[in-house]
């Protein structure tokens, strides 16, 4: 707690930045996003609209897994379905926005759907149940015989669709960067009230001890449910944007290891800590990017597909954080700044 | 258009090949039983066993190979020593961790796992030496034949499925791992050491998943990428037949291989009745996965979890 300022009512204590520094932190940090297309070239550009779409699915993931503590491996089957209804709804021409929003309502559906077994089950049930989901949606997507329901394996979208409606087409590397801009910032106030309010007091309850939380009075399978949606639609809407970042859609995007890369991202930021989850999606989107041009270099000069080596760096990443630091990289910090403050002193 | 001849044929090669899938549940169920593990590297271990061979045996990467024979000798103890190691570098951390954890780490070997295999071989499929591959078929009764890998793998999963009955039943080592099984402080407590108990279920689930990798390859004449689907595909079995249920886990992995026989045959090209697309084999065992979670979680034989506050 910074010197010489003192809460005086609980709300200024709840606020969303309760000290001065946090706040002027803002009024010097906000500005940047919207200043990043200004000062850096085409191909970061794109890195950065990538990580916000990223920033977005890990968010949604946050909520299911930091909040209410569901153990989801499906994200991959979350983006394809946003992904697809996003790709067959710009098709019939009622805009980008709608679409998108509406891709993230069909992952929202989908995941409630296979919430409900927690009505019975807990824990590790709904892990496998989500993966068989995956390995289900991937079969679905591959099919041609539903060719008629989700259009086709591989799709191209319209580079310039409208924003609603058929007013205002958008299709620039600009423009998509703002669109993605506005829904992470969208929904990492939701995530951030989210985890201040009832709700999330509710989610956390669940997390924490289940039957403790329904013995305290709260509907335990109603929040996961809620859990289930508020994440699915997230995820759903994070698909959508990402097919139309990407402008095509293969289910080679939509496997298991997109689930991974979204574990490490959040694993890494810390779970449940909506800072945490977009620093994660920061760092890990770097570095992957990093990794890829590193190893396609090794590739062509040793001739072997170093490429496929990087799940191998993922996963040495995820099992060195969870040895190391559980809670993330900013619980870390937390504990050096902590640490730096007593120094020299042990407490 | 059901033939009674044809369904007999599936339904053997459904049991074989529901053998194959029983090594690598068992597998399975013991950690869990153990150690309260969710191996979600299950298809990954098992891949490591088919591509072993591949590695050891041909000329792919080696270039001096071993016989066919003692390739796939150096793979068993090439699994046990996998066991060993991962128990000791990898899960001796996560002693007591939330479940989350442990499923993450599963998941993140398996993605090690795999990419170092891709790495290696890259992702297409590599015929086995010619010692190791069996075209000729087995006849049974009825003019029903079974593939000479089915057989071995029926006859090796009861085998290994009365040889863990047997082993923590009649053995003191078994005893001991029922024990840390049931209850780690108290089996702490009594004298039993724990590290080693867990190493010892480790070495032997990984040996008896990786003969299954080697088995299930075997059945179609080399290692390929479709082995890391069985991860999923046991699951169907485990959970059928009860998480920590060892006989669970081989009854569950039969029903799951007829089911995936079945899929494949009646549903799927062109001998379906009703064509619902390639791969629907696969995806059966996992609709009935979904559905034994919603009816009945906690599988044919296995135990009940009750919470106390």
């Amino acid at each position: 707690m910074p010197c010489g300022e003192y809460f005086t009512s609980y709300e200024s204590r709840m606020g969303l930045i309760p000290w001065r520094t946090q706040r002027v932190a803002l009024v010097f940090g906000l500005p940047i996003p919207f200043l990043v297309p200004f000062l850096v070239g085409g191909g970061t550009l794109t890195l950065f609209t990538q990580m916000y779409i990223f920033a977005i699915a890990v968010l949604g993931l946050n909520v299911i897994l930091g909040y209410a503590g569901e153990i989801v491996l499906a994200q991959g089957a979350f983006m394809a379905l946003g992904a697809y209804t996003t790709s067959q709804l710009l098709g019939t021409g009622v805009g980008l926005l709608p679409a998108i929003l509406l891709g993230g309502v069909v992952a929202a559906i989908v995941a409630v759907g296979f919430g409900l077994p927690s009505f019975r089950v807990k824990g590790f049930y709904i892990a496998i149940s989500t993966l068989a989901l995956q390995f289900i949606t991937e079969w679905f997507l591959n099919n041609g015989q539903f060719d008629a329901i989700h259009g086709g394996a591989r799709q191209t979208l319209p580079s310039t669709p409208s924003i609603v409606g058929p007013v205002a087409a958008i299709g620039t590397d600009l423009d998509i960067y703002y669109l993605a801009l506005v829904f992470v910032l969208a929904f990492a106030m939701l995530s951030l009230n989210l985890s201040r309010t009832g709700i999330g007091r509710m989610f956390r309850a669940v997390h924490e001890n289940d039957l403790s939380a329904a013995v305290l009075g709260v509907n335990v399978f109603r929040n996961k449910l809620m859990a289930f949606a508020i994440g699915g639609f997230m995820i759903g809407v994070s698909g959508g944007l990402f097919a139309f970042n990407i402008g095509f859609i293969d289910p080679q995007f939509f496997t298991l290891t997109l689930t991974l890369e979204h574990y490490v991202m959040l694993l890494f930021g810390g779970l449940g800590r909506v800072w945490g989850a977009l620093l994660g999606v920061g760092v890990v989107t770097i570095l992957r990017d990093t990794l890829q041009n590193g190893l396609q270099v090794a590739a062509e000069i040793t001739g072997t597909n170093a490429t496929a080596l990087v799940p191998v760096f993922f996963g040495v990443i995820i099992i060195v954080v969870l040895v190391v630091e559980p809670k993330g990289v900013l619980a870390a910090l937390g504990k050096v700044k902590e640490y730096l403050r007593k120094w020299p002193f042990a407490y | 258009m059901v033939d009674v001849s044809t369904f007999l044929d599936i339904t053997v090669s459904g049991i074989g090949l529901g053998a194959l899938y029983a090594l690598i549940a068992m597998g399975f169920a013991l950690i869990y039983k153990v150690t309260g593990v969710l191996n979600f590297a299950q298809g990954q271990i098992a891949m490591i066993g088919a591509y072993g061979v591949v590695f050891l045996g041909t000329g792919a990467v080696l270039s001096s190979p071993l016989p066919a024979f003692g390739a796939l000798a150096a793979t068993i103890v090439l699994g046990v020593v996998l066991g060993v190691a991962l128990e000791r570098i990898v899960f001796r951390q996560f002693i007591g961790e939330p479940v989350l954890s442990v499923i993450i780490v599963t998941l993140a070997l398996g993605g090690i796992f795999s990419g170092f295999i891709a790495f290696l071989f890259g992702r297409n499929f590599r015929s086995y030496p010619a010692e190791l591959t069996f075209s000729s078929r087995i006849d049974l009764v009825a003019g029903a034949t079974i593939q000479t890998a089915f057989a071995i793998a029926v006859l090796l999963a009861l085998v290994v499925v009365s040889a863990l009955m047997l082993f923590f039943r009649y053995t003191v080592t078994g005893s001991i791992l029922r024990a840390a099984a049931t209850d780690e402080q108290a089996a702490m407590v009594l004298g039993v050491s724990i590290e080693r108990t867990i190493a010892l279920a480790w070495t032997i689930s990984i040996a008896i998943t990786a003969i299954g990798g080697i088995l299930l390859a075997m059945s179609s004449d080399g290692a390929g990428f479709s082995i890391e689907a069985t991860g999923i595909i046991i699951f169907a079995a485990v959970v059928f037949g009860g998480l920590d249920s060892i006989p669970g886990a081989f009854i569950g992995a039969i029903v799951v291989g007829l089911l995936q026989e079945y899929g494949s045959f009646y549903f799927e090209g062109g001998t379906a009745i009703v064509d619902v697309g390639p791969g629907f084999g696969e995806i059966l065992p996992l609709l009935f996965l979904l559905v034994v979670i919603v009816v009945k979680p906690y599988g044919l034989f296995g135990t009940e979890r009750i919470e106390r506050l």
